[in-house]
């Protein structure tokens, strides 16, 4: 029999996958009871959730930065499939990073741009000590519009000593072609400023001049995306983002080592100067396959600036479950970037200086390489949900550059970055 | 802005062979594993935001599924 | 710009399209009749040509859907209100593994009959579009109302549609 319904249609709700927490379980059968005793439509909101995050990540370079950031995230889901979450993340950075000079063959003195005198010894890269606390609050709230829109909005706010940012962003989804293809246009704008600590240098200058009060950044976004069921273990996404942004975009603590042309030793240092527009796109390539028991997660993803920046990144997790709660999920990642059109280790006291300089090895030609896994699992009989992540960084640049002027040619600019990270946590609903 | 019209245009030919490539349908009481939490392309998105903020801060790079990235004055 | 936005809006189309063909709900205009079928219970088989003389109200469901896990204590409901006037409900469970359908049943203890169709192959006869979706027959052995999905707002609608047809 072939019924003809034209009036039907799909369900407001896409099939959600069914928890089994006993939380959940007490809930709905109160949900059962109160619909006993009430007219069904008065049921408003006795399905509707709450699900509480927590994680704390711990990220530590080798001889570097030391990241602490907890994390706690409240979602409430309703009935009706509407989602409202808040999200509070606490950063506590500290230790150092590279300035952006060069290293020499003797013990150099070097300045740092908030006025300090560091001595760096021998051969090593100079680091700029540092310390930082960032808060940042999202929310966001989704809400499906009849049976085949969904919207989402969401705000941000974070807060550093030297750095502010506001956004907000929206995207909208629609199931199309029996909810085989979900299509996604997005876009977000956030509105920036950077403060730094002891005033803005002036680009490509001694550090010396600075100017006073805020410095405006403002980045536009724009997304679009379709995913599509390809059979009943297998979708496969693509999505395309374009990122746009103005205003002051350079390193304001980073330099460059001014180096002498014919022994290679640095004799002074200039600031660092970006161009104040950057134009981002990506193509992001995603699937999802489910085996028997087991899904593969691959993603491949291009990316290209106005910097003329390039890169490649391949993602691969493979999750392996043991029982309900209980998974193992290793993970690879590969990336690989070209550098920016100004980026240079180091500049000629013989050559005037360019319109646009940096030393920063993030805009240096770069591999970086994680390997890690995540561990899911329970205790006892209580369904709250616990994760723990462990990761192994590596990060290298160029390394010896034949091509350096005298000693530098000896000193590896951009040596490895081994980087360990840990991430603990925890889940439970009511 | 031309060179965002020719971005839009070739995410949309970058998107059609996703879109067309057969005509299968999968039926609604078939979509037992396309259910599952763990199918989606974001599972945890806590994790995935701490990983955004990891590379985001190391690479020069940035894009994803997301348009609410960046925000902070680590890179 | 222009460009762009051409551009833009010939993406939207097929989406403005794509929403306006599906409304939602509704009464079948001209009553096809619903072909019958024997399926399994925990207990025995259940067949439509069985329950002549009665409304059926037929439920399609599976364990990992979530609004199917919102639908069941309204079809308790409607089952519990109705059942003396003549209603009977059959809630048809699609899962692969029965073992995750009798998890499900085990939360809720169904007033109603539930049957099993793991091979979906009732579904396709009714040609179900979405999960759950669930479909009126009269008395008579007629379709008068089918349902996609799950949604309090259309809960009301249904009921109507349940009162009608068993005062027949």
């Amino acid at each position: 029999m072939q019924l003809e319904p034209t009036e039907q249609t799909e369900p407001r709700e896409s099939a959600e996958p069914a928890s089994s927490s006993s939380a959940l379980r007490e809930r709905l059968s109160a949900a059962a009871l109160a619909l006993l005793l009430a007219p069904a439509a008065a049921m408003a909101d006795s399905a509707a959730t709450t699900q509480i995050d927590y994680t704390t990540l711990f990220y530590g370079e080798q001889g570097r930065t030391q990241v602490f950031e907890p994390i706690v995230r409240a979602t409430r889901l309703f009935g009706d499939g509407q989602s409202i979450s808040a999200q509070l993340g606490i950063d506590v950075i500290t230790g150092s990073s590279p300035s952006g000079a060069l290293p020499s063959g003797s013990v150099q003195t070097v300045t740092s741009p908030s006025g300090r005198d560091i001595t760096v010894p021998a051969g090593q890269i100079p680091l700029t000590k540092f310390e930082d606390h960032r808060f940042g609050l999202d929310g966001e709230w989704q809400k499906p519009w009849g049976s085949f829109f969904t919207s989402t909005v969401g705000a941000h706010v974070s807060r550093e000593k030297d750095y502010q940012s506001l956004g907000l962003n929206a995207k909208v989804s629609a199931d199309l072609m029996q909810r085989m293809v979900t299509v996604t246009v997005g876009g977000g704008y956030n509105d920036d400023s950077v403060f730094p600590v002891g005033g803005t240098p002036i680009g490509l200058s001694d550090g010396s001049e600075v100017s006073k009060g805020a410095n405006s950044k403002r980045v536009k976004s724009v997304l679009f995306g379709v995913s599509r069921v390809l059979t009943r273990r297998w979708i496969l996404s693509v999505d395309g983002t374009r990122t746009f942004e103005r205003g002051y975009l350079t390193e304001p603590y980073k330099v460059i080592s001014l180096v002498s042309p014919f022994n290679g030793l640095p004799v002074g240092q200039l600031t660092d100067n970006r161009p104040s527009s950057r134009t981002r796109s990506s193509a992001l390539l995603s699937s999802v396959y489910h085996l028997r028991n087991d899904i593969i997660y691959t993603s491949y993803r291009y990316y290209w600036d106005t910097w003329s920046v390039r890169s490649n990144t391949i993602d691969l997790k493979y999750r392996h479950d043991l029982r309900e709660g209980w998974y193992f999920e290793p993970h690879v990642r590969y990336y690989r970037q070209g550098a920016a059109s100004f980026y240079t280790i180091g500049l000629s006291t013989q050559l005037a200086p360019p319109e646009y300089a940096t030393a920063d090895y993030r805009l240096g030609r770069l591999t970086t390489l994680t390997i890690g896994a995540d561990f899911g699992f329970r205790v006892g009989d209580n369904p709250s949900q616990w994760t723990l992540r462990a990761e192994y960084i590596r990060q290298k640049g160029d390394g010896l550059d034949p091509n350096a002027d005298g000693v530098q040619s000896s000193f590896d600019p951009s040596p490895a970055i081994n980087t360990v990270t840990a991430v603990i946590g925890y889940s439970f609903n009511f | 802005m031309k060179s965002s019209a020719k971005w839009l245009r070739l995410m949309i030919v970058f998107a059609l062979p996703v879109l067309a490539g057969g005509c299968a349908t999968v039926r609604p009481w078939d979509r037992d594993l396309l259910a599952e939490k763990r199918m989606r392309f974001i599972p945890n998105p806590m994790l995935h935001g701490i990983d955004e903020h990891i590379y985001f801060s190391k690479e020069a790079s940035m894009g994803g599924q997301d348009v609410s990235g960046g925000g902070c004055g680590c890179n | 710009m222009k460009r762009k936005a051409v551009s833009l809006l010939l993406l939207l189309l097929p989406l403005a399209v794509a929403a306006r063909a599906g409304a939602a709900r509704g009464a079948v205009a001209d009553p096809p009749r619903v072909a019958s079928f024997e399926l399994p219970t925990s207990t025995g088989t259940v067949a439509l040509d069985g329950l002549r003389q009665k409304v059926v109200l037929v439920d399609f469901w599976a364990s990992w859907c979530g609004p199917c896990r919102q639908s069941f204590p309204w079809l308790s409901a409607m089952s519990e209100r109705y059942g003396a006037s003549g209603l009977v409900v059959v809630a048809i469970n699609l899962d692969k593994n029965r073992e995750l359908a009798q998890a499900f049943l085990r939360e809720f203890s169904p007033p109603f009959i539930v049957a099993f169709d793991p091979a979906g192959k009732t579904a396709e006869a009714f040609d179900v579009r979405a999960m759950p979706s669930s479909y009126l027959v009269s008395r008579t052995g007629r379709l008068v109302y089918a349902h996609a999905g799950f949604d309090r707002r259309d809960a009301d609608a249904i009921e109507t549609q349940i009162k009608e047809e068993i005062s027949k």
